[in-house]
């Protein structure tokens, strides 16, 4: 699982010293979707992070969900990495940590940069064939079969393992931590960090030197936001709502409230 | 003590005192261990807490989804299932269901404090394989009976009586205002075994719902806490093996208030839940509501309240986990249980009767939440001891000390 942390909309940088340690949403998924996984088949789930030390947070309660161990990838020296960067350190930390390994799982993207870049380019990375934004999986010996839904379209995808996956959010609803998980995963849990020096990777692929991607700016839109306050008796307020936002509420209805209007 | 934890070793970060240093950032634990009970009450219990209240109904469909979570021993063992929480996981659990639903909040403290706690902290190994994995599993749930129509506040005035018949021991008496009442599998009696000398020879029977003789009586119509079952409890002849026993016959008192102390804990956690409940609403609210076209947070009186607010749930916060540190150290701390529990429930009080007035007619409603915060709080200043018997156990504390 790769997860990131939250952007600082101000100054358009990862907010990583007030991180909250959150598992993205779709990455919360896809340990959903290997939890589910091992239920059926067996197997053993690692879950990976990259970012500073606080993010043993996400480790440690993917470990109280039921991930049999955590590796933190923590370096000063990968800070900064663009997705390209991101997905080298990832791979070559996978194939260090995970070697033998049949099934990579990611969230479809980040909640917050949103770029669905990292699970492909990992995939490239490890040079497996990779499937993006799959809702349903299931295995069958060495064959994983997927349902994702594309241009509303349900398709039905086979892949040979190893291989990876991307998962939505929407399909593997999450379950809810075990609070004796939790306790668990404080109390003795098998979390390895490893930097850059103990995966023996060169420092200008890694970090800002290895991207070749830089954000210049990032801004968050402004939510066009305003209240509007309407006077006058009840029917001319109705009157009122109905004249300046009829095409938002037939919107909403799923009518066309002017064409109904000259009807009647 | 069962439940003694290496209290620097494993849960570094939360008002850990080392040498000249106390730290008051809640560790990466405490934080997860919020973030996961609160994402559970909010999905699990926010649909439902109002409607719950309003038809005094017990959500059994969420003690399934709890159950699994170990959510019935969040301080029981590993080996019968439970949790192994520490005190401040267990204070934040209570408090951020209570945040909720106090009235499961409730259900939840009452099982695992002085229910689970008592059984596991004073049972012998028999009794805690025969009676903690099925309350555990939230199969059984607990309810602690002490309180009768002479008895409450002053535990030596108990009248139930269990007389000892060859192996067994037989029960009559009536319990009153027993919360899980109406929903207990599990309940710990306090009855006498000798009315001549009623002080000395209190005993705790554990009494389950199926045993003849035992029987729920109505539930209470009360102002608050509605979605939890308190009701009477009756037993007549009720015939128990001695396994059933806690302890000795005249260990009644001292296992009463060895579990009150940790019932405490939980109750303070409760009325936090609500206060913080209560004001997180309120400063929602007064910057949502509009009057002389300012929002109402613009106000310094609101201001003013607000600010008190907060005062108050941070203190109430640090005075919680303050006695809960204690309790895992392994140190003394009745004393500062019942100052947690005394300021906690009246911070709540404060708190909730602030959030009814900064929502103003709305807040007296029904249609709100702090309506029903307001009559739910009221009752932590009652239960678990009265706020006049938690300055009676501090003043004891205060009186004892050496000048």
């Amino acid at each position: 699982m790769v997860s990131e942390l939250p952007w600082d909309p101000a100054t358009g940088t990862l907010r990583r010293e007030l991180a909250e340690g959150m598992i993205n949403p779709a990455c919360r998924a896809a340990l959903e979707a290997a939890l589910r996984i091992r239920e059926a088949e067996g197997g053993e789930i690692t879950a990976i992070t990259m970012g500073p030390r606080m993010a043993e947070e996400v480790l440690r309660e993917a470990i109280a969900l039921g991930a049999d161990r955590g590796v933190l990838l923590s370096d000063p020296k990968m800070s900064g990495a663009d997705t390209s960067a991101t997905s080298f350190t990832l791979a070559r930390a996978i194939e260090q940590a995970c070697p033998g390994f049949d099934m990579v799982l990611c969230g479809f993207a980040t909640s917050d940069s949103e770029t669905a870049q990292v699970g492909p380019q990992l995939a490239e990375e490890l040079k497996i064939p990779g499937v993006g934004y799959v809702d349903e999986i299931s295995v069958s010996g060495r064959t994983v079969r997927m349902q994702r839904l594309a241009d509303n379209f349900l398709e039905t995808l086979e892949m040979d393992l190893p291989g990876l996956i991307t998962v939505t959010s929407g399909a593997n609803v999450p379950r809810h931590v075990p609070m004796g998980g939790l306790q668990a995963a404080f109390d003795s849990a098998d979390i390895v960090t490893l930097d850059a020096a103990s995966l023996g990777l060169d420092p200008e692929r890694i970090g800002v030197k290895g991207s070749a991607t830089k954000i210049v700016n990032v801004t968050s839109p402004m939510a066009g936001k305003k209240n509007i306050v309407l006077t006058g008796t009840p029917k001319r307020i109705v009157d009122q709502l109905f004249e300046r936002f009829d095409d938002k509420i037939g919107g909403a209805i799923g009518k066309d409230l002017k064409r109904d209007k000259q009807k009647s | 003590m069962a439940d003694r934890r290496d209290f620097t070793g494993r849960m570094s970060g939360v008002a850990v005192i080392r040498s000249n240093e106390v730290d008051f950032n809640p560790c990466m634990k405490h934080k997860v261990v919020r973030k996961a009970v609160r994402m559970f009450a909010e999905t699990e219990l926010g649909p439902i807490a109002h409607d719950i209240d309003r038809d005094a109904r017990f959500p059994w469909e969420v003690v399934e989804k709890m159950s699994p979570l170990h959510f019935f021993g969040l301080q029981a063992a590993k080996r019968f299932g439970g949790a192994e929480m520490d005190s401040i996981s267990y204070a934040i659990t209570i408090e951020e269901i209570s945040r909720v639903s106090a009235a499961v909040g409730l259900c939840l403290t009452v099982h695992n404090s002085v229910g689970v706690y008592p059984i596991e902290r004073f049972g012998t190994e028999e009794q805690k394989r025969h009676f903690l994995p099925a309350m555990i599993r939230g199969e059984r749930i607990g309810a602690f009976c002490l309180t009768e129509a002479n008895a409450g506040s002053d535990a030596g005035g108990v009248e139930t009586l269990a007389v000892r018949d060859g192996k067994d021991y037989v029960i009559n008496g009536t319990k009153i205002f027993v919360t899980n009442g109406g929903i207990c599998g599990t309940s710990l009696i306090f009855a006498i075994t000798d009315s001549q000398n009623p002080q000395r020879s209190a005993g705790v029977f554990i009494v389950e719902k199926d045993t003849p003789g035992f029987t729920v009586g109505e539930i209470e119509d009360l102002c608050g806490m509605r979605a939890n079952p308190v009701s009477s409890l009756f037993l007549e002849d009720c015939r128990v093996p001695e396994i059933n026993l806690l302890g000795r016959p005249g260990d009644g008192l001292k296992i009463g208030l060895v579990t009150l102390d940790t019932g405490r804990l939980g109750i303070a956690a409760q009325a936090l839940g609500l206060a913080q409940a209560a004001f997180e609403d309120s400063v929602r609210y007064s910057k949502e509501r509009q009057q002389f076209r300012k929002p109402i947070s613009s106000f310094q009186t609101i201001q003013n309240y607000l600010a008190d607010m907060a005062t108050d749930i941070a203190a109430a916060r640090l005075l919680l986990y303050r006695a809960c540190a204690l309790k895992d150290s392994g140190r003394p701390f009745s004393a500062e249980a019942a100052m947690a529990k005394l300021f906690c429930s009246a911070a709540a009080m404060r708190v909730t009767n602030l959030a009814v007035q900064i929502h103003g007619g709305y807040g007296y409603s029904k249609e709100y939440d702090v309506e029903r915060y307001f009559r739910d709080a009221k009752v932590t200043e009652i239960y678990e001891g009265t706020s006049e018997v938690q300055r009676m156990v501090i003043a004891r504390d205060v009186l004892a000390q050496r000048t």
